[in-house]
This record gives C-alpha cells, structure tokens and sequence, in this order.
C-alpha cells in the first residue's frame, strides 16, 4: 500500500506547490550572471594543472586516444564511448585513470575531487560544442544506451521512485519544493556538468549528482564507473544532444 | 556549507533565544543569545557603523539581489552607488547587512576613489526569507541605504 | 599549528581587454569554508569552530584601494568584486587574512592596451 501512495502523494505535492514560489526571470538572469565568476573555474584550472603534471597533458591524452590534438575537442564530446583498448563504454574519468595506471602513477579514485577537477577540465576542452554520442556507431555504445535508459526508468528503492518519476516529459514545469522540474534535455544536463554545486559548496561530477538523486530518493546508490551509471550518463547526455544544447562546463546548479 | 544545516542551526539559536528565555535568569538569557561568534542584531551594526546618524533610504543606491534565493547559502549581492568617485566627493564605504541572520553584518568595504565606481558584489548566507541592506557612506560623512527582501525557501532535490 | 597549503583562489579582470582610464570589474574568488561557528560536523557530531576570512585588501603595486572586513556570514568559496579605475601598467594583488590567523595573497598583472 504504502508503496503506491507514496509516489501520489508526491506528484500532489508538486502539483499544488503552485507557481507562487517559481522563481522569476530576473532572479534566472541573476544566477545566470553568477557563471561568470564560478569557484568551479578555480577547480577546472587546477584539474588542467593535474593533467599536465601527472599525465603530459592534452598532447598525451590525444595520444591515449589514438585521436590528434585538434580533433581531440570533437573526440571528447563523445563521450561517454567505447575505447576498444579497455574493452568498455567508459567516461573520461575512468580513460584517466587507465592513463595513470599506463604510466604507472597514482590512481585517482573516481569519486575523489581531483579526479572530479580533471574530468571537469578535459571535458571544458569540448566547450561550445555538441555532444556528438553516436548509439548506432557499434553495438557496445547501444548496449549501453540501452541499459541507461532502461536504469532511468525502472523504479526502485523502498519508494518505488524511478529517475523518470520526476523527469517524464508529462510533469516538466511542475514545482517541487520551489524547484520547477527541469526538461533535463532542454536544461542541457549532460552538457552542464561537471558543475558547482552550491548546495554542496563544491565541483560534482553528472554522476555523482546521479549518486545523490539516488540517494535522496532512497534508491540503492549505484558506484560511480559502473555499467549502470557510466549507461545513464549516455542517456541523459543524449537528451541534450537531441536539444542541442552546447557543452558549457563547469556549469553552476543550485 | 549545507544550507539546511546552516538554517537548521539558525532556527535552533531563534529557538533557544525565544521560548526557555522564562525560566532563566538574565545573565543566562544573554549566554544563551551568543551561540554564532559574531552576533550581532541590526539595529547594534547600523549604530556601529553610523556611529547614530541618520541613514536616509535613497534612490542613488541601487541594490541587486533575487527576490527568491534558489539556495540560502550562496545568495547574490550587487551593490551600486550612483555617486562620483573624486578626489573630494566620492563613495567612503559600502557595508552589506541582513536584517535577520544571527550575525546581521556580511561585508564592509573601505572604497577610495581609485575604484572609479562605487560597486561592490558578493555572495551571501541568510538564514531566513529577510531584508538584505546595501548602506553606503559618502565622504562627506552622510549615509545612505537601500533594503529588499529575499525570500528564503528550502527548495528542490537535496 | 600544522602546516597550511596554499589556498586555491582565482583574480578575474574584466573585461578581458581595457585601456588606461577604463573601469575594470576586479573579481576574487578563493576556496575557503567560511565555517559560522554553529554547524556539527556529521561524522564526529562535534561543533566546528568558525573559520572564516576577516579581512581584505586590494591593492595596485603595493597601495591599497580598497579594504574590506568580511564576516562568517559571505558564501563558502566566497566571492568579492570591486571597481578599479585602470591607470597604467602594474600587478593587483589581494591579500586576505582569516580568523584563524592564516595570510594568503594573489596577483594579476594588469596590461591595459593604449
């Protein structure tokens, strides 16, 4: 029983929340201005330092990925993607941490903030572009489509709540708490993030906000890296990819 | 910062002060006020910084903020005085305050006329839906000020 | 007291191109808690102490154009912008101090262009 009405509940209250509380234009165009001076560029700069130190810097991650310099942009706007030498579909993150692993020098883990600061970094080098995730180029990166969309959808959790429970295109414009509930291919998320959170005073990554979703919405939390969420991010990345909304990182969230 | 624990803690300090207030003696009830580092109420800070002069409210500053904070802990501020920036006359000191958080004071900045421009912008915590006050000095010792309220509501996902 | 690293903080000058006699907008950022002395820490449960920058100055090779006291009360990772009228070549340097006695400084050259 509880289990149903629950999510009822839920979708009631933002449904009567009303638009009181949405915020209004100016307030938008205000927090809009605060991008231009985001602590986040202070971590994306230092995660540009980190590659150059540990790694050799762009020259090498082009190298890694058998791509040159200049196409590197393009390239990284593709991910997440499958690098054959790993044998997986896999985030920047995780192509950073074969990188260390390759030159035998200290790994990052994936959830630690200077892995955070140089994801963010690489994925900068793409800014104003497209994200260019093509689910038809092998059967890997479909795959991994598949089970992100398939992750995105399925309920979980003692409340029985899915990512789509508050993402569906039906209940878009709704508020909750205050919130109006994003279009996340319109807010362009998976072009936003890596952003500073401001609720957690610090640079987080598309999928560690994945962590706190989860999280919050007492759903089992899913590893960083993992088939699931590196899937999820495909996914919801190419909801922006369909709206074309450019890569602009690091973003700056509530 | 955590803008719910942050808010948290500030209702607990309102808390405390109002309701056991009774049943304590005097020295007690002003122990129990102190619970930030700093705190200080609005009408102490403006007496500080005014030193009891007047403080006319006035068009010539022109005070930015959101008429509804989307997160209490990080709410943006501008403040623009519309004043020269002589030698002889210009913009002394902008000091940002709230009217409602523990400690009312956020920044005083000492201008001088090398800035060109009486501006300054930050980012500030407010503790509940309040006024935030932009209050500027001019150097011929007169004061003046700007107040809105920004609305302060726990909001969205975590 | 044990060792302090440096703090990350950044110095923006905007916009990016300007000459002698333009205002520019000076921004200072600077990853620092700005802890208010009243939340617990979640893993120990205990209180953790205020921390927080006090005091600011911007200077122009060495002479100082604005000072600010800043209280617990500015956003962690705090942000401060000011105006500055360009008047030459220089170095703009913002040195800050926190409650608990720590001294950082940052600098930009100014290069105003004609």
């Amino acid at each position: 029983m509880k289990r149903v009405i629950l999510p009822v509940v839920l979708l009631l209250t933002m449904a009567t929340a009303g638009e009181q509380f949405a915020m209004s234009d100016a307030d938008r165009a205000m927090y809009k201005e605060m991008l231009e001076n985001n602590p986040a560029d202070i971590y994306v700069e230092e995660g540009g330092e980190l590659l150059e130190e540990q790694l050799g810097g762009e020259a090498a991650l082009a190298k890694f990925l058998g791509v040159s310099e200049k196409e590197l942009p393009k390239y990284i706007a593709g991910f997440p993607r499958y690098i054959k030498k790993l044998g997986n579909v896999v985030g920047i993150d995780q192509v950073l941490q074969a990188m260390q692993v390759e030159q035998g020098k200290e790994k990052y883990k994936l959830k630690s903030e200077k892995m955070f600061s140089m994801l963010a970094y690489v994925k900068s080098l793409a800014n104003d572009e497209q994200i260019a995730i093509d689910i038809n180029a092998d059967k890997y990166i479909k795959a991994s489509y598949d089970l992100g969309k398939k992750t995105f959808e399925t309920a979980r959790g003692g409340r029985g709540l899915s990512c789509l429970s508050c993402h569906s295109k039906d209940i878009v414009g709704m508020v909750l708490r205050t919130q109006p509930l994003p279009d996340l291919g319109e807010a362009g998320a998976g072009a936003t993030w890596p952003a500073y959170r401001m609720t957690k005073s610090s640079l987080r990554t598309l999928q560690r906000r994945f962590q706190g979703c989860m999280k919050n919405a007492l759903l089992k939390v899913i590893p960083i890296g993992s088939k699931e969420m590196v899937g999820l991010e495909v996914y919801v990345s190419t909801l922006a990819q369909d709206k074309k909304q450019p890569i602009a990182i690091p973003g700056l969230k509530r | 910062m955590k803008r719910r624990n942050f808010i948290k803690s500030m209702v607990a300090v309102s808390a405390v002060v109002a309701t056991p207030m009774v049943l304590m003696g005097k020295e007690e009830a002003a122990k129990a006020k102190r619970k930030g580092p700093n705190d200080l109420t609005y009408a102490a800070a403006v007496e500080a910084i005014t030193g009891g002069k007047e403080v006319k409210d006035s068009q010539k500053v022109k005070l930015t903020v959101p008429e509804i904070a989307e997160n209490g802990a990080v709410v943006p501020v501008k403040v623009e005085i519309d004043h020269p920036m002589e030698e002889s006359n210009y913009v002394k000191a902008i000091h940002v305050l709230s009217t409602k958080n523990g400690n009312v004071r956020c920044v005083d900045v000492m201008l001088t006329p090398a800035n060109g421009k009486g501006y300054f912008a930050t980012r500030i915590k407010l503790s509940t839906t309040q006024e935030v006050v932009g209050l500027a000095e001019l150097s011929d010792g007169t004061f003046i000020k700007a107040a809105k309220s920004v609305k302060v509501t726990i909001g969205g996902c975590g | 007291m044990a060792e302090k690293e440096a703090r990350k903080s950044m110095i923006k000058i905007k916009p990016k191109k300007y000459k002698v006699g333009d205002i520019v907008k000076v921004d200072f950022i600077v990853i620092h808690p700005m802890e208010t002395g009243l939340l617990k820490d979640k893993k120990t449960g205990k209180i953790k102490p205020a921390h927080y920058i006090d005091n600011i100055t911007f200077s122009f090779d060495g002479k100082p154009f604005t000072t600010m006291k800043v209280w617990e009360t500015v956003s962690t990772n705090p942000y401060f912008s000011v105006n500055y009228k360009v008047t030459g070549k220089g170095k703009i340097t913002v040195d800050y101090t926190d409650n608990t006695g720590e001294k950082n400084s940052k600098s930009k050259k100014l290069k105003p262009k004609g």
